[in-house]
């Protein structure tokens, strides 16, 4: 049943919903555009980023201080990243490798299920809260809980922040030139591999630093980062492997479609309606929103 | 390093830190184990089961005298709730680990699922909490259950309505055998009984994390009552969700299973818990026997907390199966299905446990009481709840 009402609450459900999914894809893209490689476990860094947020919030900071919390768990998850990357990634680059996708795809599973599994073990199976003391928060129609505020607004501030650094500093300039070329860079005396690392780790970073915004909103538990992998993978579909404006668009775009078929459609078919969007594109605009064909020497 | 011997190497790091079975050992009687252990399934669920399971063992090993003279072995093995992994584990512990039984069973799509291949490999199941009709509906020889189905369940529920005096029913359910399977049975006694309810019917993906769309949609139809019918992280995340928008506390929640009796219950809901109805199976002033004291004891010394019933029915199970194979002195699977059919056993509950080859879903099944209870304040214990139903199944 339609109404103006429940077509706004929806519709800004879905914005909020987006912004963080964006969040995740920003890190997918990112990596891809430096590293050149998909890393499937992306779930499993903003897994570590809930459990580092759970940890420091329930045994030290309190929920009072979760705005403390969420940087630290997001350096936790960087440094991670900083050591996986030398261990598990440049050796792909060190060597002149025919199959270098293929070795990343199967390297980055593995690590996606030797994460989720020690998670399992470590941690337990049960599911955790941070919990929050932030109130609930009318934006128009809709009452929408603190925490999702607040990690909505946050992950707009880190994607702002990002930019900015990409845009404005020695190691953003850097790092587009290794995007743009690698070989370019590494012949101006750019080191493309300590990029790559630094890279890497920026990109898990941003995927825990969402894990670490939604850990009170969609609860800490070993699987929680399937779902939002899913939706980062369909965002950098539609909004364009490599692209950044793309990914937040691509975020929110996918957030209300989702968020208004459930509404008015039909809840159950909720992740479909996603998937019919990539398809759409694809048809469309195969490289995206603002994605760029791609050239290669 | 070469990447290829990286690949190898974490892939072999990723398996070994998977759930393992129990390392087994020579002049052993084994019993299987399925439960989740690990998302999308209720791995809480599973865990919990698999803790009074492994007690079961001990039971066995020290006071029953072992399985025809030989000593009890668990089996474990994680269906992760996924239908295809479970029918993967079953087939495992029945021809290579050659279990007497498969018991531990908790998602209903993956124990359905299951019970079509073992009515041809023959090795026996026990529903320990998977409450579908099929499961048992389809008079499968091998197939056996110790858990409320979904008509007795229904059943509770529409007594509870009725008591109420709720018209309007919002029914959210996980798109799942266990939800869409609740889901039709209240349509279909609704309808049968006449009880004139107004029913809105919402599904939704086990895996779903936004659950606001739908509970807008059940807050703009103003129901008098939302049954929750999610299993696990769905479960939690609606009740959450609920209460972000207003939907509780105004609208009463009643939970479809007992997941609220665990101790994470009101780590994760500590304000909004007040007030939920939910599902028991047992009252906490029956008097349990002799061996569900044993367990208590046991359980109380290992893990420093009372069991709940998903220990208990996980206890329950294991001692039936090797109480079976005592009865039948064998270990053949055809000896153990009518052995099962034939005998009473002796569980948790201080009545015995018999599974008669009756009509329709009643098939090889025994079911517990179903009391639904009302947590009143916060951090409540639920045995301190109130007590709004009490109702016993046609076929108990």
């Amino acid at each position: 049943m339609f109404s103006t009402e429940l077509f706004l609450q929806t519709l800004i459900s879905g914005v909020m919903i987006g912004v963080l999914y964006a969040l995740m894809a920003l890190g997918i893209t990112f990596i891809y555009s430096i590293v050149k490689m998909i890393n499937w476990s992306m779930g499993e860094f903003y897994m570590i980023g809930s459990y580092l947020q759970y940890v420091l919030v329930a045994y030290w900071l309190g929920p009072d201080l979760w705005y403390l919390a969420v940087p630290i768990a997001a350096a936790g998850v960087f440094v991670l990243g900083l050591a996986l990357e030398p261990i598990l990634i440049k050796p792909m680059f060190r060597q002149a490798l025919e199959r270098r996708d293929e070795y990343a795809t199967v390297v980055t599973i593995a690590l996606l299920l030797l994460l989720r599994n020690l998670a399992i073990g470590l941690a337990g199976p049960n599911q955790y809260s941070p919990g929050s003391t932030l109130p609930t928060v009318m934006l128009g129609p809709l009452p929408v809980a603190g925490a999702s505020l607040a990690a909505s607004l946050c992950a707009l501030l880190a994607v702002a922040l990002f930019y900015l650094i990409l845009k404005q500093s020695w190691y953003g300039l850097a790092l587009r030139a290794v995007a743009q070329s690698r070989i370019g860079a590494q012949t101006a005396g750019v080191d493309v591999f300590r990029l790559d690392q630094i890279a890497f780790g920026i990109g898990v970073a941003l995927a825990g630093i969402a894990g670490a915004l939604l850990a009170p909103v969609f609860l800490v538990y070993p699987a929680n980062g399937v779902v939002t992998t899913v939706k980062g993978f369909e965002i950098i579909v539609i909004g364009g492997l490599g692209s950044i404006p793309g990914a937040l668009i691509a975020g929110v775009l996918l957030g209300v479609v989702e968020s208004l078929g459930a509404a008015f459609v039909s809840a159950p078919y909720q992740n479909v309606y996603g998937f019919l969007l990539v398809l759409l594109v694809l048809l469309l605009r195969p490289t995206g929103l603002f994605g760029e064909r791609g050239r290669q020497a | 390093m070469n990447p290829s011997k990286i690949a190898i190497g974490l892939i072999a790091l990723a398996g070994a830190a998977l759930p393992l079975a129990s390392v087994r050992a020579d002049d052993t009687v084994k019993i299987g184990l399925e439960v989740p252990l690990s998302q999308p399934g209720d791995a809480a669920a599973g865990q919990l089961i698999r803790r009074g399971a492994e007690l079961a063992i001990e039971y066995i090993n020290t006071e029953m005298g072992g399985i025809n003279g030989k000593k009890a072995e668990l089996v474990v093995q994680d269906s992760q709730g996924r239908p295809e992994v479970g029918v993967a584990a079953y087939r495992k512990l029945a021809t290579e680990d050659k279990v007497i039984g498969v018991t531990g069973f908790f998602h209903s799509s993956v124990n359905i699922a299951v019970n079509e291949v073992a009515n041809e490999i023959g090795v026996p199941t026990i529903a320990t909490q998977a409450s579908a009709a099929d499961i048992t509906a389809k008079h499968f020889d091998i197939a056996f259950r110790t858990h409320a189905i979904d008509p007795i369940r229904v059943e509770a529920f529409l007594e509870f309505i009725k008591k109420k005096g709720y018209k309007r029913i919002s029914l959210v359910a996980e798109t799942t055998d266990y939800g869409i399977g609740i889901t039709e049975e209240m349509v279909k006694q609704n309808d049968a009984g006449k009880f004139g309810l107004e029913l809105q019917k919402i599904g939704f993906d086990h895996a779903a994390t936004d659950l606001t769309p739908l509970l807008l949609q059940v807050k703009a139809f103003k129901p008098d009552l939302v049954i929750n019918i999610g299993v696990g992280a769905p479960l939690d995340l609606m009740i959450d969700q609920a209460a972000t928008i207003g939907l509780l506390p105004d609208t009463p929640m009643l939970i479809s299973y007992d997941a609220p009796v665990r101790p994470q219950f009101w780590q994760l809901h500590p304000k909004d818990g007040a007030g939920i109805y939910f599902i028991v199976y047992y009252s906490p002033k029956e008097e349990l026997s002799d061996i569900a004291q044993w367990l208590t004891k046991a359980y109380q010394a290992k893990y420093n907390e009372s069991p709940i019933y998903s220990n208990l029915n996980g206890f329950g199970d294991v001692a039936i199966l090797a109480q079976a194979a005592n009865l039948a002195k064998s270990t053949d699977p055809k000896a153990i299905v009518h052995a099962l059919e034939t005998g009473k056993f002796k569980t948790w509950t201080a009545a015995p446990v018999t599974f008669p080859r009756a009509d329709g879903v009643y098939w090889h099944n025994w079911s517990p009481p179903i009391l639904i209870v009302q947590y009143t304040k916060p951090n409540q214990d639920w045995r301190d709840a109130e007590l709004i139903v009490q109702h016993v199944g046609a076929a108990h």
